[in-house]
């Protein structure tokens, strides 16, 4: 309802295509970057959450349901992948005794 | 919709079990709801009163590439037997986890819409990352697993930006009414186009090709060696199979835009692949790169993409699936701590049966006649030729190449062993896995006439 109004008051769906095409870059500049894997991980739940927004716009933009759905889905997904990225990095961190992914460079050639 | 269910169920129930501490018995479960699940799958198109979702259709398409994505993890299974007996108490989560995935792969072949076809693509990564982490205290295997988490969770990212894209282009998560919005749009809108690339770029992350392949060496590498096998089969028939529904079923009217990139990107897969093999030491690091080397040839059928291009794909990976098992089994049986191919080293005095097991399955890799992977690679390529002569001579060209390193590990393997090495014992081959490695030969020896008719 809140974003319906906000359509209402004139900030029309390009805005918001900018502004979550910003958050996406700035989430995959982040997972390129950066070498503590917990921002990597930050990284990737901004890039999600950045699809999240999107979605929702699109969704009040063609005035339909689904897309909200989906955000929910994604919302789920991500607190999936969120539990089994720290467990990955608990582990890695009782052999390691750090997460900072460039350390992490046993395999190669 | 049924199979499904069955296998879920399947999956809870080894976990379950596993409190026994009996890996039999897990097993015994684990293989008869398998056997349960599939018998289901093929009823699918037959019984006219089962459980139907409309986000899911199963299609000849899905039955016949979910029944083979259960063979191979039926293989596996077997396959794994015996390194789960050093670890009793961590039976039921492999097979557990590797089920789940299984339900995963089986969502990505019926999907009808992105809501499924994003939940299947998550069941299925997720459990892979865990599993390429079950080593616990070996570190090449936990960085196996955070590199695949890592490039794993930036594709579904990925994905999903272009979901979105596509969202904002049409006006519906349906592939059906995807096709159809892109049709009535004179040009279709530049929302699509771009929400279209990035969903490629998240296939190919997947199946991993070349741009994206990246990751792909480094995680078949630390992995443990059956979860190897379990993503060189089973996650890569899922993704092939996704892709290709999906670019034809949503994108195909837009076939003349992307499959002369897709075609430029199978041409340097297969270089890539096929170069970097050539020079590996490792075993595990072969089959990777030889994989690449064969996603490549594979992504001809999506180039092409006629009536014939599921089956063809289907026939393809089926070989390679063959014999990628046969040799993660052999690769279990030697059991060398540091992976060499020169472990291969006179393999066929000291152990006959495995050494010519291994020996058919790298012929049929590399394409020689007789063999299945000939048949899957005929396959493709007489399909492609009419259209596409130059990318064929390319994949040839590579075929070529590919026989190079293949041979090599075959002439290691029927050497005699060096003299003054230290004795080595027979091999010994437990009866499960020696049941799969006389399943697997039998199929790479006499399934190509199969294929062809």
């Amino acid at each position: 309802m809140i974003l319906g109004t906000i359509f209402e008051s004139g900030i029309s769906v390009q805005f918001y295509i900018v502004l979550s095409t910003i958050l996406f870059a700035i989430g995959v500049i982040g997972v390129i970057v950066r070498r503590n894997a917990i921002i990597v991980l930050m990284s990737i739940e901004l890039m999600l959450n950045s699809v999240n927004l999107l979605l929702v716009a699109f969704s009040t933009y063609f005035g339909q349901g689904d897309a909200q759905i989906f955000v929910f889905f994604i919302m789920v997904v991500a607190a999936a992948e969120a539990t089994i990225g720290l467990s990955i990095l608990v582990l890695l961190y009782r052999n390691n005794r750090s997460v900072d992914i460039e350390l992490f460079n046993k395999l190669k050639g | 919709m049924t199979a499904l269910i069955i296998l879920f169920i399947t999956a809870l129930l080894s976990l379950f079990i596993a409190f026994t501490k009996k890996p039999w018995m897990v097993l015994t479960v684990a293989s008869a709801g398998l056997i349960a699940s599939a018998t289901a799958l093929i009823c699918e198109s037959k019984c006219a009163n089962m459980l139907q979702f409309e986000g899911l259709e199963f299609t000849s398409f899905a039955i016949f590439y979910g029944v083979i994505a259960m063979i191979f993890a039926f293989l596996i299974l077997l396959t794994a037997y015996s390194s789960f007996k050093e670890t009793p108490e961590h039976t039921g989560d492999y097979i557990g986890l590797l089920l789940f995935s299984l339900c995963g792969a089986l969502i990505m072949f019926a999907f009808t819409d992105m809501f499924m076809f994003f939940l299947g693509l998550e069941i299925l990564s997720i459990p892979v990352y865990v599993m390429a982490g079950s080593r616990k205290s070996d570190l090449r295997s936990s960085e196996a697993s955070l590199k695949y988490f890592l490039t794993g969770a930036f594709s579904t990212g990925v994905v999903l930006f272009g979901i979105a894209w596509v969202y904002g282009g049409t006006g519906s998560f349906k592939l059906a009414e995807i096709n159809t919005a892109i049709m009535a749009q004179e040009t279709a809108s530049p929302l699509v186009y771009v929400g279209m690339l990035m969903i490629m770029a998240s296939f190919l992350f997947k199946i991993g090709a070349t741009p994206f392949h990246f990751w792909s060496p480094d995680v078949y590498d630390g992995s443990p060696v059956v979860v190897t096998g379990f993503m060189a089969t089973i996650v890569k028939l899922a993704g092939f199979g996704a892709f290709l529904k999906m670019f034809s079923m949503a994108f195909g009217s837009l076939h003349d835009f992307w499959a002369p990139a897709l075609g430029f990107i199978a041409v340097i897969t297969m270089f890539v692949g096929n170069l970097s093999a050539i020079k590996q030491i490792r075993f595990k690091r072969l089959l990777a790169y030889s994989s690449i080397a064969h996603v490549g040839y594979a992504l001809l059928t999506l180039v092409i993409q006629s009536p014939d291009s599921p089956f063809n794909l289907m026939a393809y990976l089926f070989a390679y699936g063959f014999s990628i098992i046969a040799l993660v089994t052999v690769s279990l049986i030697l059991n060398d701590e540091e992976d060499q191919i020169s472990s291969f080293k006179g393999l066929a005095r000291r152990n006959p049966y495995v050494g010519f097991v291994a020996v058919v399955a790298l012929l049929s890799m590399a394409g020689i006649p007789p063999l299945m992977g000939f048949f899957g690679k005929y396959l493709v390529f007489a399909e492609a030729i009419g259209e596409q002569p130059w990318l064929v001579a390319i994949a040839l060209l590579n075929s070529g190449i590919g026989v190079y390193y293949y041979l090599r590990i075959v002439i290691l393997t029927v050497q005699k062993p060096e003299e003054g090495s230290p004795v080595v014992s027979k091999h010994k081959v437990p009866a499960l896995q020696w049941f799969v490695l006389a399943v697997c030969a039998a199929a790479i020896l006499f399934g190509g006439n199969m294929l062809i008719f």
